[in-house]
Parts: structure tokens; C-alpha cells; sequence
């Protein structure tokens, strides 16, 4: 399948998923994508699983201390300035589950977007907003390319004896590897200019039209807008 | 005509010491020149000079003038100057816009409104005068760092430019594929500067030799550092006790075999240069040697304390103070870490951050980082990249002064640098054929 419209299925997907009421349905969204997901290589796909279910796992355990809905309290625990009294009611856990099951897809929706598309050819077929586009893959380039320089952080503390651990450990890298991102970044657009970046005029490479398999990604990437906000 | 002449040329860049100092110069259609000099003398400030980039990217300071097939650099934008001028830099790594090789080498033509049909072709065929055709497909990420230069080498080679500015492309590239990039270059027909800190390669194909230094610019004969040096064969006898044992291992990444029963040995006491061409395996052995990698079948045995410093390792520091960064392989003991800072010659950067120095002090302050903690066993994995001839000199006589304490094994493409820091070398050689690889 073609990037473009295997992207703009994904976006369909994701929107559906915003756009459904039910917690069932989102859950299957969800479901699907993760599927989706697991087709990727498992070194490459383990981050972007763990942040998607680590993200919608907080907000199903935030929500209900947070917020004050519902009376069917299931626990409750100690009042705490600011927030007001700790409980639990039913309503919230099913708010929270739903807030977090929505953002589980849309992160899972990002993340096959990531693993799976070919970012190149995705750039290469944009007709118009090139610059976003290209912006956006080097943007999703960014998580691999921070995994490889911590990897490569790690590798050059433990070449002099010094082992990274814990989460204080690894939270020293975080400096680091910002300084290098930008460090990266500057050169990259230097580079990028050099070769004519930015100019007017630019062509394409040319690419092959979009077959039928494309074309109804396309379609059921409409339909998945529109059944998610009409009926799931 | 001459095809760029560089008039009266100062230039200072924002908040720093002048980078370069009335510099005067022509270059004439299809020249090769060679720039010579020490790290931090003003190179990179020229090539960029002439590409457009300084003052249009960096901002600073600029007087005198820079033209190039008639346009003034400082009224044309660097992508407008495209084309006519192609700069390769000087990290392969960081100047790499999309994830697929032929997608990269392509980049460059579009921009530049080539006709789509002969996008790919171009592509093709520059990725073939490299010896990178086999590359076309693989992921970017994957390649190493050799591999990675050439496919960098295609994209500006591709664009057919009038003016070819090469910083130092021959830094990651084994002998055979470092002459290869430098008769292509001669070949392209293109006007040609060439900084480089392996001068016995340039110096053979070039029509004139620039000499950089603090900014300022000379023609002639290179100071006697710079000249060419005769690549000698090491071959001691294997040294006593050995600290470090590789029997018949076996790696690969991604069931992509790099190594099939390969044997090492390095003995406390001697220096043993890992040499052999790009995608052979060395880094692989130096890591496994080193314990960063466990071997996948063989055996790896090592006695005592063993350090190992990467590639590239000024981009690896972690600490906001130059004392403080080397410390950490001693368990935080500044004493130690001032004294290796003096031993590589940066006493008085204590305080300073590790991200302010330059690469060159950068590459020494990693260095001292390592040789803080006095290994058994020392790996360096190409230790002069980026370094110039007389610093050079000086980590080998560092290197042979530390040797008798200790094994030492340096991963390098320099047969000059081996041939003077080793007491022996051993070649590695490609598991499967590059087209397979």
C-alpha cells in the first residue's frame, strides 16, 4: 500500500476513535491498532507500545482523583487539600477508561504511522505541503534517532566502566541528549540548505499511481470518520 | 576566468575570535585544491565561505567578498547557490535527511528541479561511481560509517556542480575507497577544494596545496607535518600474557553475519592496529574485545579493567564540567581527573563545559576520560578521526609512552597512524560480499 493513503487511514482511525461514544467501540479501534502495531519489528516497537498503554494506563488511574463525577462511590479515601476529598465513584472509572482507551488509539495510531509507513516515500508523494510533511518525518524520526544516541550514550559510559541504572541514571541522559538533538538539528538544516533546500522549482521522484488496495484505504479511512461519528 | 575568487575575506563568528583573516584566493574550472592545516585553523570557516553558508547561516561578521560562477555569496542564498556549489560535510551522520539511501541521494536533485525522469537515474548512477549501488535500498540508519560517507559522497556528486567542496571525506573511508572518492572527485570535472587530515591520498591528486592556519592562508609547500608519510608494516611477535583472548567468535546484527570465527589476541605491552576495509567487522571486534557485545558463538576472555572509546566520542559527553566528565570512570576523584586532563594536554579546561570546547578538544577530553581509569585494556575505535597530522603525532607518542602498562588495540583506516602507533596489525575481513552485506 502506498504511504499517503495508508497514512490518511490511519488518521481516519484515529479520528473515529475521538469521535466514538462508546467505550466498546474505542476499545476495538484500539484493538485494531495495536494489532497494526504488532507487525513492526519488536526492538523497534517496544517504545512507542509502552508509551501509547503507559500513557492511557495514567489517565485511567488520574481521572478519577482528579475529577468529581457521580455517585456511586465504589472507594473512599481521605480529603486532600486542592483536590478535595479522594474517592471513586463508578462514573469515573468509566470516564477514565474511556479517556485512556481514546488516547491509547490515537498514541497507537501514531505509533503505526511511525513503525510501519515508509517516511520517504510518504514526503516524496506530497503534492502539496511539502515542508509540513517533511517537517513531520523528520519529527517522527526524532524517537528512533533519541533511542540510538541514548544507546550510543549508554555504550560510551559502559566503555568506561560507568553502568547506567535506575531512573536517576537514566535521567542524567536527558541533558544530554537535548543538547545533541540541537546540536543535530542545526547541522541537519545546514546540510539541508547546502542542497538546495528550500528553494523554488523543486521536482519529484517520480512515483507509481495509486492502486486499488490504495484507494480503498482511502475510502474506508472516510467511512471510519463517519461511522465513528454516527453510530459507534 | 577564474570560477570563484575569494577577496579580502574576514570573517567572525557571533561572540567568537576571527575564523578567518583576509583571505585572498581563485580557483579555476576543474582544479583539485587541497586544504591543509591544524583543526580549528579556519577550513571548514573557507568551504562554508564559499558555499554561501557563512555569513547566511551562522550570522558573525563578514568583510571582502566571495563570488562563484559570477554571483556575490552574500546577495545569494545558500539553496539558490545549490547546484553550482555541492558541500560535503564533515559528520556523514548529520547530514542525512531521509531514511532510505536512494531516497537521500535523490533529495538533492529534486530541490534542485532536476526533470523526474532522470531523478532515479542520476540517483543510480552516482550511488554506482561510489560503489554504493548496492546501498540503494537499505535504511540509512543501518549502514556504517564508511558506507554512510559514500552514499553522502553520491548525493553531492549527483548534483553535477561546478564547484565541489569535500571537508573531510575521506575520514571514515578504508585506503581503497579513500583514493577511489578522491579520483572520482578529480573526475566529476568539477572545480575541487579538499580539506583533509590524511594528506598522502590528496596530495597525490591535487594541482595545488593551501595551507589554513589561525585564519590566515598560504600556497605552497605544506609544513613537514602535513607532507606525506610512508604507511609502515608493523609486524612484532604477539606480546606476552595475553590480556584479552578472542577465540573463533561468530556476530551478527539481525541474522546479517559481521563476524564467522574470528580470532584475536592482544598482550599487555604491545599496540595492535585492527585495520580492513568499511563493513568488515572492526567495530564489531573491538566491542566484543571490549566486552560491550557478548559474541553469538566463540569465546572472549579478558583480565583486568577494560575501556573502550567510541567513534565519534565528542558527541557521547554527559557532565557540564570538563573535571567532572572524566572523573566518572574513577568514582567521582577530580585529582585523577585533572591530572589525565593534563595528559592530554587540556590543563586549564576544568571548569569549561564539555559542549563549548571543539570537536578536536573534545575528541581529547573523551580520550581523557578513558586513560583516567588506567585500563588493562585500552580499544579505541578510529582515535584520529578528525584529527590533524601533529596531534596525531602526539597521541601516538601518548599511546607507545602508556603501552608498557597495558594492551592496547586501535580500530583504524590511517595505515599511517597504524604503521607509526602499532607494534603489529591484524585485517579483518568481510563475512559476506558487499553486494550481500
Amino acid at each position: 500500500m502506498s504511504p499517503a493513503p495508508a497514512a490518511l487511514l490511519l488518521a481516519g482511525l484515529a479520528a473515529a476513535a475521538l469521535l466514538a461514544d462508546r467505550i466498546v467501540s474505542v476499545a476495538a479501534i484500539a484493538l485494531v491498532l495495536l494489532l497494526l502495531c504488532l507487525r513492526a519489528p519488536a526492538g523497534r516497537r517496544r517504545l512507542y507500545l509502552f508509551g501509547a498503554i503507559v500513557s492511557g494506563l495514567s489517565v485511567f488511574v488520574l481521572t478519577p482523583f482528579v475529577s468529581n463525577i457521580g455517585f456511586h462511590v465504589i472507594w473512599s479515601g481521605p480529603t486532600v487539600p486542592v483536590l478535595g476529598q479522594l474517592d471513586v465513584t463508578r462514573e469515573e472509572l468509566r470516564i477514565g477508561l474511556f479517556q485512556g482507551l481514546r488516547l491509547t488509539a490515537v498514541a497507537l495510531a501514531f505509533a503505526a504511522y511511525a513503525l510501519l509507513l515508509d517516511h520517504d516515500r510518504l514526503v516524496q508523494s506530497a503534492r502539496f505541503a511539502r515542508r509540513s510533511v517533511l517537517a513531520m518525518a523528520l519529527a517522527t524520526r526524532l524517537v528512533p534517532t533519541l533511542e540510538r544516541d541514548a544507546a550510543g550514550l549508554v555504550e560510551a559510559l559502559r566503555g568506561r566502566g560507568v553502568e547506567v541504572t535506575g531512573a536517576r541514571g537514566r535521567a542524567q541522559l536527558l541533558s544530554p541528549l537535548l543538547a545533541g538533538s540541537l546540536e543535530r538539528a542545526l547541522n541537519l538544516a545546514e546540510a539541508m540548505e547546502a542542497r538546495g533546500y528550500g528553494r523554488p522549482g523543486g521536482t519529484r521522484t517520480p512515483r507509481p499511481g495509486w492502486s486499488t488496495l490504495d484507494r480503498a484505504a482511502l475510502a474506508l479511512g472516510a467511512l471510519a470518520v463517519a461511522i465513528g461519528a454516527l453510530w459507534l | 576566468m577564474a570560477l570563484a575568487t575569494v577577496a579580502g575575506l574576514s570573517f567572525e563568528y557571533p561572540g567568537e575570535h576571527e575564523a578567518l583573516r583576509d583571505v585572498s584566493l581563485e580557483l579555476e574550472p576543474g582544479e583539485v585544491v587541497a586544504l591543509l592545516g591544524p583543526s580549528g585553523g579556519g577550513k571548514s570557516t573557507l568551504l562554508r565561505a564559499l558555499a554561501g553558508l557563512v555569513p547566511h547561516f551562522h550570522g558573525g561578521r563578514f568583510e571582502g567578498s566571495v563570488l562563484v560562477a559570477g554571483v556575490d555569496t552574500r546577495r545569494t542564498r545558500p539553496a539558490d547557490l545549490a547546484g553550482t556549489v555541492a558541500t560535503l560535510f564533515q559528520d556523514p551522520e548529520d547530514q542525512v535527511v531521509f531514511t532510505r539511501v536512494a531516497a537521500e541521494v535523490a533529495f538533492g536533485l529534486e530541490n534542485l528541479g532536476t526533470p523526474p525522469e532522470s531523478i532515479l537515474p542520476r540517483a543510480a548512477e552516482a550511488l554506482a561511481a561510489v560503489g554504493a549501488a548496492h546501498l540503494a535500498q537499505r535504511p540509512v540508519a543501518e549502514l556504517s560509517g564508511g558506507e554512510l560517507q559514500r552514499v553522502c559522497l553520491a548525493s553531492v556528486l549527483a548534483l553535477r556542480p561546478q564547484l565541489l567542496l569535500l571537508d573531510e571525506p575521506t575520514s571514515q573511508l578504508d585506503p581503497d575507497g579513500a583514493a577511489a572518492a578522491i579520483e572520482l572527485a578529480r573526475e566529476s570535472g568539477a572545480a575541487v577544494v579538499v580539506s583533509e587530515h590524511r594528506p598522502e591520498r590528496v596530495l597525490e591528486a591535487c594541482d595545488r596545496v593551501l595551507f589554513v592556519d589561525e585564519g590566515r592562508i598560504s600556497e605552497g609547500e605544506p609544513p613537514a607535518a602535513w607532507r606525506p608519510r610512508t604507511a609502515e608494516h608493523p609486524d612484532a611477535e604477539p606480546a606476552g600474557p595475553g590480556v584479552c583472548r578472542v577465540e573463533g567468535v561468530s556476530f551478527g546484527y539481525d541474522a546479517v553475519p559481521v563476524l564467522e570465527g574470528t580470532s584475536l589476541r592482544v598482550g599487555r605491552g604491545e599496540i595492535v592496529a585492527l585495520v580492513g576495509p568499511n563493513g568488515s567487522g572492526k567495530t564489531t571486534l573491538a566491542k566484543l574485545a571490549a566486552g560491550l557485545l557478548e559474541p553469538q558463538g566463540g569465546t572472549v576472555e579478558r583480565e583486568g579493567r577494560a575501556c573502550y572509546l567510541s567513534q565519534d566520542p565528542g558527541r557521547y559527553l554527559v557532565k557540564e564540567r570538563a573535571d567532572e566528565e572524566v572523573a566518572l570512570a574513577v568514582g567521582g576523584d577530580l585529582e585523577r581527573a585533572r591530572d589525565a586532563l593534563a595528559t592530554v594536554g587540556l590543563a586549564g579546561f576544568e571548569d569549561r563545559h564539555p559542549r563549548d570546547l571543539s570537536s578536536g578538544e573534545r575528541e581529547r577530553l573523551a580520550l581523557a576520560a578513558v586513560l583516567v581509569a588506567g585500563p588493562d585494556l585500552l580499544v579505541l575505535d578510529e582515535p584520529t578521526r578528525g584529527v590533524d597530522p601533529p596531534r596525531k603525532d602526539e597521541l601516538a607518542a601518548l599511546l607507545r609512552e602508556q603501552a608498557p602498562g597495558r594492551a592496547t588495540l586501535v580500530v583504524t583506516n590511517d595505515h599511517v597512524f597504524a604503521g607509526e602507533v602499532a607494534d603489529r596489525l591484524v585485517s579483518t575481513v568481510p563475512v559476506l560480499e558487499p553486494a550481500l552485506a
